[in-house]
């Protein structure tokens, strides 16, 4: 793959102009326009129609010009490479406010890899000598420095282990998993770490934590600073390199180093396989290793799910482009990938309808879920740089959920969590958020009916 | 004629019109609204954009224009398939009418719903699900679901009862429409202070028909009173195949001509040929050769009756008559043998009736670019047209994929060749420009129209019908009197 972003634009050249302006991609649901739904609702952000197509992209319903939708910003690539457009702070300012959910990329009948074009378009314009703004300046000097985009020190990435009494598996030797953490959960949501960690424990993984972990990269490659994204995936690569599976509670890095790591790569694969905890959770329902224990405190309560973009969406593309790829004849194999996207979707709603039958709570599915499942707000680069979209997003994200009258709204994504989160409490939007894994662990619901073997893990990646 | 590029002045005068946040000559904005594909590959980015929401805001952008000489093009909010009218030489003023998207009222006595430019055929269809269970609006068969009833109708489209009741522009009583000269005109009844918009020939000749097929060359439309029909809950599609072209045209016209009885209850009604399938899919991912497509039960060519009725019975008796009169024309087909009907899944069935849809977009896929290069015929003449243009297209090393579909009950086809190329091949586009060019001389001179001309290639047509170019241009000025409207559509000025 190419490595810079002009590079890589070139390579998205067949992808960009393969764009018919059709604007399918401004919506969920694109091709069910009479789908049923549950009605109109009027929330903080103003009052929704879920029912049928519903504008999923945050950037255009925000902004309103063609630009900041989708099929805008590929004519934009497109103008970029016939040269009737240069690079200017103009064009960044236009292309920045995308939070690449990869809403657009899974309603476009064409199969156009919209989000990779985005960055590339965002790195080639960097290149081009535009300044990133000011706040992505900030979280690369930082994370440059501290290995963190927050701030934090990084003598402290583990500090929330140690304080947590789980300070044995910090470079745990003997350990062939490893945690990777991530940034969120390691200096602003430890709670998810903590809780991660613990239900390991109860699992008797034995596992890692790595003390050389640095970010992932993903905010770097989002907002098109790909040397310094590349620089922070070698030595993560290199921290990690010894251990066969790499697990994750974060859908941002888990996509990160899953997907965007092999492609960067210069050479070789990625020494290790990657697992998402809420995967390991899930499938030790179905292998009947586990079950969950009745809370008094959570039956009854309706809960709702939010599919993480980076853990839904991103790896259903994914996979999607992967059978694409090696298909010899398309036609008969689109059946796969529908069954393949399903299956991945279904995941995490093991976990949810195992809850409903033993804890007693009432699983809620909100309108748009799954591939047409819309973003919380915080990826991108948007979170930092454009902070009030970011979170007027997240809550139309909750509106959604009290449109449904959740009570707790669950995802598995600390980025996710700490946006949907921090809009719950600007707005008021009354619900409780929490992490999927965190949740199991605070109301200790886990319960074991046969621990898990290092080979059975391994396995399940296979 | 001379048009002055729009300057940080106009610009300002527009804002004062809209506000700031509506108008713009951003560079990576206008850049945005760019596109060259589906049915016309010329674009070029507009100098400035303008969302507008009330019809006063257009009146006076309209005026200012005109006053300044500076070309003006409305797009209404979705585009028939990827903006296919968008600023072309000279630039200009790109009017995107997104903003006003209001369905302003349904009368299900008086079978018209009222709804702005901007409002999209998913929107349009979804309302009515909901709200008006039993009528549906006459969006566009075929067009994606971001696409406009509006935009379908200035453009000349068709809807998804087009063989049962004709052409979109028959569907369209009344409008609303802004003049550059400042004018504001309500057509029809509608010109009538409060009469509803009922009657398309209201106090006189039908002005409206002046505005279909215009391509945004008169005026900005700023509403639009359209027929919506009964949305019957019995429906279904029947499917015949056969070996060759004139098999389908003659089947179809048969059962075309069965008007008062089953030709007005087969309100969608279109075919084309086994590429139609093939094209869907990446070039180097599907197999090209016909052997495939047989083993999976798909004919050369075919044609699908969508059949709506208001009872079961009703439908039994249309899908049977259907059936019967095939199983007869065997007698007097080129290829009786070939003459099949074609078993269809009930999921195969759903997804075939489900609207609107996104069945034209992935032609994309296939390369990476598509033109619709779209004529009509009467309707007995769509086998010569297919049969031509398919080999035009394999000779110019195109796959040879067409569509075609009866209005009015087989009174006239429209025949879609869908030219699939690579976009990003600069020689690709110059042959696709040939092939037009090559079939535009032919099809001209058997007294085909094209369906949406283009300005460069299909204009030929107007320069051939010099009367009615005459009174075409006489019109435009009468309405547009430094005609800024979308200069280069309709050969116009």
């Amino acid at each position: 793959m190419a490595k810079t972003g002009m590079e890589r634009l070139e390579e998205l050249k067949m992808d960009i102009y393969k764009c018919i302006h059709c604007k399918a991609c401004r919506f969920a649901y694109s091709g069910e326009p009479d789908r049923e739904g549950i009605g109109e609702f009027a929330g903080k952000q103003g009052t929704v129609l879920y029912e049928g197509m519903v504008d999923a992209c945050p950037a255009g319903i925000e902004y309103g010009w063609e630009a900041f939708w989708n099929a805008g910003k590929i004519w934009i690539a497109r103008s970029i490479l016939t040269g009737d457009l240069e690079f200017t702070e103009e064009v960044r300012d236009v292309i920045l406010p995308c939070i690449t959910c990869g809403q657009c990329s899974a309603q476009c009948e064409n199969k156009i890899r919209t989000v990779d074009i985005i960055e590339a378009l965002r790195a080639a314009c960097k290149e081009a000598g535009v300044p990133m703004i000011e706040r992505h300046q900030l979280i690369e000097r930082l994370t440059k420095e501290l290995n963190n985009p927050y701030g934090g020190k990084a003598e402290e990435r583990l500090k929330w282990a140690k304080d947590a009494g789980l300070e044995k598996y910090i470079g745990n030797k003997d350990a062939k998993i490893g945690y990777f953490i991530g940034c969120t959960a390691s200096y602003r949501q430890m709670e998810i770490a903590i809780a991660t960690c613990k239900i390991f424990e109860q699992l008797g993984i034995n596992f890692r934590l790595v003390e050389d972990e640095v970010c992932c990269g993903s905010p770097f490659f989002r907002v098109g600073a790909v040397d310094t994204a590349q620089e922070l995936m070698n030595k993560n690569i290199e921290a990690f390199k010894d251990l066969d599976l790499v697990m994750f509670s974060c859908a941002g890095c888990y996509k990160t180093l899953t997907n965007d790591y092999p492609k960067w790569m210069t050479e070789g694969k990625l020494p290790f396989k990657t697992m998402h905890a809420f995967e390991l959770i899930s499938r030790l329902i179905t292998a009947e290793k586990i079950k969950f224990k009745p809370s008094k405190e959570l039956k009854g309560k309706v809960v709702t799910y939010h599919d993480p973009c980076h853990l839904g969406r991103h790896m259903a593309l994914e996979m999607e482009q992967e059978i694409i790829e090696e298909s010899k004849n398309l036609m008969m194999d689109s059946r796969k990938i529908k069954q393949k996207i399903n299956e991945w979707y279904e995941v995490p709603r093991i976990v949810l309808r195992q809850l409903e039958q033993d804890v007693g709570i009432k699983f809620t599915e909100m309108y748009r879920i799954k591939l047409d499942s819309f973003c919380c707000g915080a990826g991108g680069g948007v979170r930092a740089g454009y902070a009030d979209f970011s979170l007027k997003t997240a809550s139309l994200r909750l509106d959604e959920a009290n449109a449904v009258e959740a009570d707790i709204i669950t995802t598995e994504c600390p980025f996710c969590y700490t946006n949907l989160s921090d809009a719950n409490n600007q707005y008021e939007h009354g619900l409780v958020v929490y992490g999927l894994i965190q949740m199991i662990d605070e109301f200790k619901l886990l319960d074991i009916t046969e621990k898990p073997t290092l080979k059975e893990i391994l396995s399940m990646k296979e | 004629m001379s048009y002055k590029l729009p300057n940080e002045k106009d610009l300002q005068a527009m804002i004062g019109i809209v506000g700031k946040e509506y108008a713009t000559n951003n560079k990576a904005i206008t850049a945005s609204y760019l596109s060259k594909s589906v049915m016309g590959l010329e674009s070029q980015i507009p100098d400035i954009v303008i969302r507008p929401k009330y019809v006063e805001e257009i009146r006076k952008i309209l005026v200012y224009c005109s006053a300044e000489k500076i070309a003006v093009s409305p797009v209404s909010g979705g585009l028939s398939g990827g903006f296919a009218c968008p600023t072309i030489k000279p630039g200009g003023v790109l009017l995107d009418l997104g903003r006003m998207n209001r369905i302003i009222e349904i009368d299900e006595e008086n079978r018209f719903c009222i709804v702005e430019p901007g409002v999209t055929n998913g929107e349009l269809w979804a309302y009515m699900h909901k709200h008006h269970p039993d009528w549906a609006p006459p969006i566009p068969d075929g067009a994606p679901p971001a696409a406009t009833v509006m935009g379908d109708a200035i453009d000349r489209g068709f809807s998804l009862y087009t063989s049962s009741v004709g052409p979109q522009g028959d569907n369209f009583m009344c409008g609303e429409v802004v003049f550059p000269n400042g004018d504001v005109v309500r057509t029809g009844s509608w010109a009538l202070p409060f009469a509803k918009p009922f009657y398309k020939y209201g106090l006189g000749p039908d002005m409206w028909s002046f505005l279909m097929g215009s391509q945004g060359s008169f005026g900005v439309i700023t509403k639009v009173a359209v027929k919506i029909y009964p949305h019957p809950k019995f429906k279904t599609v029947v499917v015949w195949g056969m070996d060759n072209p004139y098999d389908m045209q003659d089947l179809t016209l048969e059962i075309g001509k069965q008007e008062f009885g089953i030709a007005h209850n087969t309100v969608m009604v279109q075919g084309g040929n086994y590429p139609l399938v093939m094209a869907r899919w990446p070039k180097d991912k599907i197999p090209h050769d016909y052997n495939f497509y047989k083993e999976i039960g798909i004919s050369q060519w075919w044609m699908n009756w969508e059949c709506w009725a208001q009872t079961q019975e009703e439908l039994d008796y249309v899908t049977n008559r259907i059936d019967k009169m095939a199983e007869d024309f065997k007698k007097r087909a080129k290829s009786p043998d070939a003459i099949i009907k074609q078993q269809l899944h009930p999921k195969q069935i759903a997804s075939r009736m489900k609207k609107p849809n996104k069945i034209a977009i992935p032609y994309s896929f296939w390369e990476a670019g598509f033109l619709f290069i779209t004529w009509y015929t009467p309707w007995n003449e769509s086998a010569h047209f297919a049969e031509m243009y398919t080999k035009k297209m394999e000779e110019y090393g195109f796959p040879p994929v067409i569509w075609i579909a009866s209005i009015e009950r087989c009174r006239q086809a429209i025949c879609m060749p869908i030219v699939c190329f690579d976009s990003t091949k600069q020689s690709d586009f110059e042959k696709v420009q040939e092939l037009n060019r090559d079939t535009t001389e032919y099809a001209l001179k058997q007294g085909w129209l094209n369906y949406r001309p283009d300005p460069y290639i299909h204009v030929q047509a107007y320069y051939q019908a010099g009367m009615y170019w005459k009174y075409l241009r006489a019109f435009k000025k009468l309405v547009d009197p430094n005609m800024i409207m979308h200069p280069g559509r309709l050969a116009l000025p």
